[in-house]
């Protein structure tokens, strides 16, 4: 509960009635108070993150990299009154992938690879600039985008009551469906990650033959 | 009070550097990442839009996201293993062997 009393604590700000608008400039005497600096410094510290993620060679690096992008995530979300899922988020993403993803490593103990990827270049240059392309029309739209409910939500938006009176009415059958997935998908990865069984039937076979070969010749002289 | 559109650039944002993880890196684990980084830019979109419509649906919706990420990261990361024990690597531009 402390974890939630926090990360409420961090939303209170912006559950003030305030007026907002779109149109806020950086000459705009009133921009840089505290949720807006906060906001800046998380975003930063998000995309700091992110951009580690993709350029560390080493891959643990990496990992730590994203739980940082991951913890700063989950800070957006206290900021935009999803409570529930800003405490998911961190559980979640911040735990048990990250956790899955350190195992794996871990596991592999690989040496690290090449970091980029040049061969193929002029499909990987036109691939940047679609991308660029995209995300300019993207941001050209979404710069439009007003303010539908400049006032705060309800009181109980996004708590964990309100979520799960959603989840389990009119979500019931996909939260099922989700639950369903999870244990398809848990068995899946025991079965893709294991030895395969008949290679290591025979590789066990193998060692228990090399292992009792002198002891049965043993038992026959 | 923030304006709801930063949420959406920096999700945008939070995309595209995922994206380029994707198709910049060669290590699969890295490019897990970048899909996982892909993913949590989807959800901070679907969270404003839900602070922006004050609409618990989407965040329920995001939700099941985050459920369906964590599958998708224990399917992906037992498959990167499965490879790596066939063919001692996890470079996607080795991984020919279905090629034709």
């Amino acid at each position: 509960m402390s974890a939630l009393g926090l990360l409420q604590a961090v939303g209170q700000p912006f559950a003030q009635p305030g007026h907002v608008t779109a149109q806020l400039t950086a000459s705009d005497g009133m921009m840089w108070t505290g949720p807006v600096v906060w906001w800046w410094i998380l975003a930063a510290f998000t995309v700091l993150g992110a951009v580690l993620t993709i350029t560390r060679r080493n891959n643990i690096a990496a990992v730590m990299s994203l739980v940082a992008t991951f913890f700063g995530i989950a800070a957006m979300y206290a900021m935009l009154q999803a409570q529930f899922l800003a405490a998911l988020q961190v559980l979640v993403y911040a735990g048990a992938i990250m956790t899955l993803f350190v195992f794996v490593i871990m596991v592999l103990n690989r040496d690290e690879a090449e970091p980029w990827a040049w061969s193929g270049a002029g499909t990987k240059i036109i691939g940047v600039f679609a991308l660029v392309y995209l995300i300019t029309k993207v941001g050209y739209h979404l710069f439009a985008v007003a303010p539908l409910h400049p006032e705060a939500p309800p009181a109980d938006f996004g708590t964990v009551a309100q979520m799960g009176e959603v989840l389990f009415t009119d979500y019931l059958f996909v939260f099922e469906a989700v639950s369903v997935l999870l244990i398809i998908a848990v068995v899946a990865a025991v079965v893709v990650a294991r030895q395969r069984g008949a290679h290591a039937d025979g590789e066990d076979a193998e060692t228990d033959g090399q292992g009792t070969a002198p002891s049965s010749e043993g038992h026959h002289a | 009070m923030i304006p709801i559109h930063w949420f959406l650039e920096l999700a945008a944002v939070l995309f595209v550097i995922g994206s380029l993880g994707v198709i910049l890196r060669r290590n699969a684990l890295i490019m897990l990442m970048g899909v996982e980084l892909q993913l949590n830019a989807a959800n901070l979109t679907l969270v404003s839009f839900a602070r922006a419509h004050h609409d618990a649906h989407a965040q329920a919706f995001a939700f099941i996201v985050i459920a369906v990420a964590a599958a998708e990261a224990a399917v992906g990361l037992a498959i990167v293993v499965g490879i790596f024990r066939n063919r001692r690597s996890v470079n996607v531009d080795e991984l020919t062997i279905m090629k034709h």
